[in-house]
């Protein structure tokens, strides 16, 4: 395992290395994109291998960096499991990179995305490796670092700068919660995992709800729960659509993994506060982001709110298991922990495909735009048909794995109702009845993604002469789609190995409560099962005995390719086709309260008459709340405090010099005084 | 009498009940509205005559809309495999419970909103629209109906929630229970296009959703489309009986409790069928905006239900 | 048996404080608070049978006859008079007013365990509904326009109150319920006036229009 660990690290700084110096051809490209490949190979190895193993993997390395205590590495189920995620996601984007990335050919910012796509599977890889308190928040900045640089590849949009200012300053944020959170768990000493865990036990209640608080938020901002989750739409259409992917995919998780870590792990857990906190946090997410997610028109940024439905979802699971541990159901605890990570492994695979299909979309069309989009699928049937099976995944139907994490989280919440407490049985009720009506949604909102994306007739010429992408990004979506269907088959081979790593988490011995018999998964008392295999087969022998059947009985006319009926009409448009505005519009209405839309029609009339309308212009927005309530009172109040202390940047000289003797008399004065004492 | 037989020959009951329960339902409302109506077995002949019929297909429709009836087809015959129709120690009990049947049938919603799309017409995106809010709106109900149901019997698993009832029929009248049927009750109205939310034999462009849906398809596609819409009333209608008064499933699988069985979900099928008909008689269509109310509503008595289970135990 | 039918029956009185939430227009409110007055009657006599005491018999008996039929008559007359405007939209809109219903009947769960977890009597699982329905009653109260559906409301919270007594302590003395009837209909009285005095300055009964006597 030493040497996987090792070629994995040598995998991404090669590929890192080789960007830099290897110029700004194919040839780099490849090479970088290739080397990032094996590494991710390698990671995925390694994490594999400590999962099938049980054993974990350490290394200390206390010679780097020395001065500040030096680098320790540790892979125990947890990480592993996070390992594995970003493995999954980093080889796919990395090929897709290779392809995608054609049209930075000879400019100077392919050196740097190369050299920076590297630095960033590496450092994220390393997170859930490290061990201790330097390390990790060393490969934490670093990853928020790398793909705060890949986010400005394209700086010269305007979008992308604003995008870039907003990420860097949450993950600032972020940063120093952590930081906080890290710096009040008690340092005397090494500050391996171990150790902090040793010195969380006597830490009092009242440090250890506010080192908790300070890691939901400095994590929650990480995987864009919220309210904090205001970059992530920004962010994710700003980045090349193999680094939103890569951050989608991967990156949020790690916001998970961190929060795990400190709070379970590290914390132990606590009272049953923590876990309604993270409920909460992650119901709302769940319901706003599919919300926000239906009215957006840009294809990314659409994924880019559906994957803070999917944390707040992951949030439900792992705030379910806080609360359950606090209450003493340790199965039922693992089991909803178990649940939240196999969420998070299969949202991984399924954003990652969607991500890549909006990015061959933008790279064959210039748009992102759905209204200007459309009839993709003629042009593109690779991309569509994969695009459809990441979809469907993400909706949560049947057979594929989005539904069995839904399966299984449902079925992990329902214990909730039989507590003793009334708080918590109506909490979980409202969870239960907010995470259905999230999957509701979800499947709406994706039925608009991919059918007003890629069916029915192109809304514009760009469109209408869309092609297919090249056959490395073709490769990186397959990678993933197979992943999917990998995931939904072997499930009953994954969910054990889950429970496994979920249940000395929570306080029970390891091998877990029992989630599987046979070929089907089975909830830990053994009362509810399902087998998405044998659905899966069900449904694919009805639908060919279907298909033989119509076959052989039904009229032998040949089918007749005609214009569409429509009731009747003559002739058939782009113009009057649904738009994805349009699409979305009864739920507009009906969420009206929390939408608060404003619509704005300008009529231009014909000179001469008013009974002819020359043009119609319609322009619509939705209240943006966190933006407007939260976000720009703090941030106008910070400006006004800088504005203020700007006063002592008054550009002379003096003023300077003055400040240095004042700073120095008021230190020796200060000696002076303590040392009199 | 192998158990594992026992699948297909629900799936083969189902296929031939199903247009015979719409048909039935057609003949009560004419009846009821004073006229003569078509004779009950209709539906039957209209798909015979679609699968015989020749097959137009939109220039601008693509794979999709030929593969979509298929799925939609697929989705609710395995359904149909999956509930407690005729026996309750189902085979396929331990691949599906209730989650898995409300989600397969979301699955076949799905591909029939985007088999909407894809032709490029108005009503077809109207269609798929409207099914989806009504669609995504009766999710939570249907999921608390089901953990209402499930939480008394510690499981979501359809056999078990129907031997529960067999086996202390006292609590078939507990209010939860009867919550819950009046719950799922609303959201069957909404999940097969009936009165108040959608009318079946509408085509006014204003006033349709699954028939919007389904304006371009012709010949063998639309039959099997209409015949899976059969068969997903079939299995709310099922569901609705044999979940909340399952007397009358065979609990041993020999031809004579079969048979038996089959009589009662007719039965059964028709009293449902009965009121569906005075309600769709009795009540006009509502606006879509006023459907969230009845989903709301449908929702609080979900939420009622759970609230009972909570205070009886 | 007993638990059942009482949380049965408090499910349909709830549930009739629920369809005023849910339906619009003034006749199909009094119908609601009719349906909710018959079944809090026939709640109240099947306690009477389970606990032998005659004295419920009684009550419901006067329930049914004062808010099942007397009331209702007396608002359909007040609604002839004056219902002949428009049907005004409440502050909060009907799916929203449904879902915080429901929210008011889970705080009304919570808040009233510890109280059913003190009493040893079989009816005491309907109670935390007879809460859920004074607080459905308020908030209809704070958020309906038309007076006379404000009247109803304020009735629904008596008849509330009444089903928290009948299964909180399987009744309570005849005295007292007497008293409590003549309260209401003094109360109502009251209203009748009210009501009337409102129709006659602003030709509506718009509770809204008790702004302008600001002015």
């Amino acid at each position: 395992m030493r040497a996987l660990f090792f070629l994995m690290v040598t995998g991404y700084a090669t590929g890192a290395a080789v960007a830099l110096g290897l110029g700004t051809g194919p040839l780099a490209r490849w090479a970088s994109g290739l080397a990032a490949v094996v590494g991710a190979a390698a990671g995925l190895g390694l994490a594999a291998g400590v999962c099938m193993a049980g054993t974990g993997f350490s290394l200390a390395a206390p010679d780097l960096l020395a001065s500040a205590g030096g680098l320790a590495f540790r892979l125990d189920g947890l990480g592993a499991v996070f390992l594995a995620l970003t493995s999954l996601v980093a080889a796919p984007s990395a090929l897709y990179g290779v392809g995608y990335s054609r049209a930075l050919d000879g400019r100077p910012a392919q050196r740097q995305a190369g050299f920076m796509l590297n630095l960033f599977m590496l450092s994220m890889s390393l997170v859930p490796l490290a061990d201790g308190t330097l390390t990790f928040l060393l490969f934490w900045e670093g990853m928020s670092l790398a793909s705060y640089f890949l986010v400005m590849t394209e700086a010269d949009r305007p979008e992308v700068s604003e995008a870039g200012q907003w990420y860097l300053g949450m993950t600032q944020l972020g940063f120093a919660c952590l930081l906080g959170a890290f710096l009040l768990l008690p340092a005397g000493g090494p500050t391996t995992f171990v150790h902090l865990r040793a010195a969380a036990a006597v830490l009092p209640t009242g440090t250890r709800d506010l080192v908790f608080v300070l890691a939901v938020i400095g994590f929650g901002a990480k995987a864009g729960l919220i309210p904090l989750h205001v970059w992530l739409p920004r962010a994710h259409p700003a980045a090349p659509s193999h680094v939103s992917a890569l951050m989608s995919g991967a990156m949020i998780k790690m916001g998970v993994y961190g929060l795990l870590r400190i709070g379970l792990d590290v914390l132990g857990g606590g009272p049953a506060w923590w876990g309604a906190l993270v409920i909460g946090l992650g119901a709302l997410s769940a319901v706003l982001g599919v919300l926000y997610a239906l009215t957006e028109d840009d294809l990314k940024r659409l994924l880019a709110y559906s994957s803070v439905e999917n944390v707040g979802v992951i949030a439900l699971g792992v705030g379910a298991a806080f609360l359950f541990q606090s209450l003493q159901m340790l199965p039922a605890a693992a089991f909803a922990l178990a649940a939240a990570l196999f969420h998070a492994v299969n949202h991984a695979a399924f954003k990652g495909l969607l991500f890549m299909g909006a990015g061959a979309v933008l790279h064959a069309t210039g748009t992102r735009n759905m209204n200007r989009l459309g009839g993709l699928i003629r042009g593109m049937p690779w991309t569509a048909a994969l695009f459809l099976l990441g979809s469907v995944a993400i909706a949560g139907l049947p057979p594929l794995n989005g539904f069995v994490s839904e399966w299984l989280l449902f079925q992990a919440l329902l214990p909730g109702i039989g507590a003793s407490s009334p708080l918590v049985a109506v909490l979980m009720v409202l969870a239960l009845g907010m995470l259905a009506l999230t999957a509701g949604l979800a499947a709406a909102c994706f039925v608009k993604a991919f059918g007003i994306t890629f069916l029915a007739i192109p809304r514009s010429p760009e469109a209408a002469a869309a092609h297919e992408t090249a056959w490395s990004m073709r490769t990186g979506m397959t990678m993933l789609a197979g992943a999917c269907l990998f995931l939904s088959a072997a499930s009953f081979a994954i969910l054990p190995r889950l429970s496994a790593v979920a249940a000395p988490l929570v306080g029970l011995p390891a091998p877990g409560p029992v989630l599987r018999a046979g070929l089907t998964l089975q909830t830990p008392d053994g009362l509810a099962q399902m087998s998405p295999g044998i659905v899966a087969a069900s449904l694919g022998l009805v639908v060919l005995v279907a298909w033989v059947a119509v076959k052989r009985f039904a009229s032998r006319r040949p089918l007749r390719v005609g214009e569409t009926w429509g009731c009747g009409r003559v002739v058939q448009t782009p113009r009057m086709e649904y738009t994805s505005t349009a699409f979305a519009e009864p739920l507009r209405r009906i969420f009206a309260e929390f939408y608060r839309p404003t619509e704005d029609v300008s009529i231009d009339f014909h000179p001469d008459s008013r009974y002819f309308v020359q043009s119609i212009s319609y322009r619509s927005a939705i209240l943006p709340w966190f933006e407007r309530y939260l976000y720009a009172p703090v941030i106008a109040r910070i400006r006004l405090w800088s504005e203020r202390v700007l006063t002592l940047q008054s550009g002379s000289v003096h003023a300077y010099l003055a400040y240095l003797v004042a700073a120095l008399v008021l230190l020796l004065g200060w000696l002076v005084v303590t040392g009199q004492r | 009498m192998s158990p594992w037989l026992l699948a297909p020959m629900q799936g083969a009951v189902a296929l031939m009940l199903a247009p015979g329960l719409v048909g039935a339902i057609r003949w009560m409302k004419a009846r009821l509205q004073s006229r003569e109506g078509s004779p009950p077995w209709q539906p039957y002949l209209e798909l015979r005559k679609l699968f015989a019929k020749e097959v137009v297909v939109s220039s601008n429709a693509s794979w999709l809309f030929r593969a979509a009836p298929f799925i939609v087809f697929g989705s609710a015959v395995t359904v149909t495999l999956l509930v407690p129709l005729l026996a309750v120690p189902l085979p396929l009990g331990g691949a599906g419970d209730l989650l898995v049947v409300v989600y397969l049938l979301l699955l076949g919603t799905f591909f029939l909103a985007l088999a909407g799309l894809d032709p490029g017409s108005p009503f077809g995106g109207m269609g798929a629209s409207r099914e989806m809010t009504v669609a995504a709106l009766a999710e939570p109900t249907m999921a608390l109906a089901i953990f209402a149901l499930a939480w008394g019997v510690g499981s979501t698993n359809l056999g078990q929630i129907a031997s529960r009832t067999l086996s202390t029929p006292s609590e078939a009248l507990a209010p939860g229970h009867v919550l819950a049927f009046a719950a799922i009750f609303l959201v069957t109205l909404a999940e097969t296009g009936r009165l108040p939310v959608d009318n079946p034999s509408t085509h006014l462009e204003l006033t349709m959703i699954h028939e919007a849906m389904i304006l371009e398809y012709s010949g063998r596609y639309l039959a099997l489309i209409e015949w899976a819409a059969a068969l997903k009333l079939l299995v709310f209608f099922s569901l609705l009986g044999n979940l909340f008064a399952p007397w009358g499933v065979a609990s041993v699988i020999t031809p004579g409790a079969l048979l038996w069985a089959a009589v009662t979900l007719a039965l059964k099928l028709l009293a449902l069928g009965g009121v569906i008909a005075l309600v769709e008689t009795h009540i006009a269509k509502l606006r879509l905006f006023r459907v969230p109310e009845l989903l709301s509503a449908s929702f609080i008595l979900a939420l009622l239900a759970v609230t009972a289970s909570f205070l009886l135990r | 048996m007993v638990s059942q039918l009482s949380v049965g029956g408090s499910t349909l009185v709830l549930l009739g404080g629920l369809m005023m939430l849910w339906r619009r227009g003034v006749a199909a409110h009094i119908g609601a608070f009719t349906f909710q007055s018959v079944a809090l009657a026939a709640t109240m006599a099947m306690v009477g049978w389970f606990a032998g005491d005659w004295q419920l018999w009684a009550v419901a008996a006067a329930l049914l006859l004062v808010k099942g039929i007397g009331i209702p008559l007396l608002l359909k007359r007040m609604e002839r008079r004056f219902g002949s405007e428009r049907e005004l939209e409440p502050y909060v809109n009907t799916a929203t007013s449904l879902l915080i219903g429901g929210l008011l009947v889970l705080l009304a769960y919570i808040v009233t365990a510890p109280l059913v977890s003190v009493s040893r009597l079989p009816t005491r699982t309907g109670m935390p509904l007879a809460i859920g329905l004074v607080f459905v009653s308020l908030f209809i109260i704070i958020s309906r326009k038309k007076a006379l559906t404000q009247v109803l409301g304020f009735l629904m919270l008596e008849n509330g109150i009444a089903l928290l007594a009948v299964l909180g302590t399987h009744g309570i003395p005849i005295i007292v319920e007497i008293g409590v009837f003549l309260d209401v209909a003094l109360g109502f009285i009251v209203m009748q006036v009210f009501v009337y005095q409102i129709h006659e300055t602003f030709e509506s009964i718009d509770v809204e229009q008790l702004n302008r006597l600001r002015e």
